[in-house]
């Protein structure tokens, strides 16, 4: 498995745990594309900094090749993943936590 | 300087961390246990990758870019700070767009958590 296949995997993860598992159906909501692509921009400035420096580097074989903003595209796929799951788990745990304030 | 490279990102988001939960009295201090227990478990998958990733060599870091200190021997701390103060960040923007779309509630008292 290339960072490529991790990657998708890691969406389609964050996708089942959100609607399915977790059920805290994040991406149905739209509060969460207005987070994503407020955020996004800043990833992308982040993943230049961190690659136009060569600060973090990647193999050849491991990356599909396309690029964006000097980062691997698979980075957009980790990056989504990881805002969707964080989003997800914390309106998870906020409903335990407090059950009288029920999300929507 | 170029050991802070890496750092110097993480700093710039902190810092933008901190002015939006001071500008939009988010309180994100109230909801430090939330926040913990969210960020256990991105930490647990996302550093669990990471390593696997840099075991096999999908991609590496520059030594010198980095302070030097590491996890486990392999990855750089900057990047165990990346999976808390990304998630941070993550949340406060979410937290800040749900108080714009709702300009209504300006109790400051209640202990709504979203």
């Amino acid at each position: 498995m290339i960072y490529a296949d991790v990657a998708l995997n890691a969406v389609l993860v964050a996708v089942i745990f959100d609607l399915y598992l977790l059920r805290s159906q994040m991406m149905t909501r739209k509060i969460f594309w207005k987070t994503y692509f407020l955020i996004l921009p800043f990833q992308l400035l982040t993943n230049w900094w961190l690659t136009s420096n060569e600060i973090v580097m990647y193999s050849d074989g491991e990356i599909i090749g396309t690029r964006v903003a000097g980062a691997p595209l698979e980075d957009l796929l980790f990056g989504f993943s990881m805002i969707l799951l964080t989003l997800s788990l914390w309106e998870f745990f906020a409903k335990r936590i407090t059950p009288d304030k029920v999300a929507k | 300087m170029a050991q802070f490279h890496y750092l110097m990102v993480l700093a710039f988001i902190g810092t933008c961390a901190v002015f939006v939960n001071l500008g939009f009295k988010l309180r994100i201090r109230s909801k430090l246990k939330l926040f913990l227990m969210t960020d256990a478990v991105i930490l647990l998958i996302y550093l669990a990758w990471d390593f696997w990733a840099v075991t096999k060599g999908s991609w590496y870091f520059d030594r010198e870019q980095t302070v030097g200190l590491y996890l486990f021997s392999r990855l750089p701390i900057e990047e165990v700070l990346f999976f808390i103060i990304v998630p941070l960040m993550v949340v406060l923007t979410y937290l800040a767009l749900i108080k714009l779309s709702r300009p209504s509630s300006k109790d400051e008292k209640s202990n709504d958590l979203r």
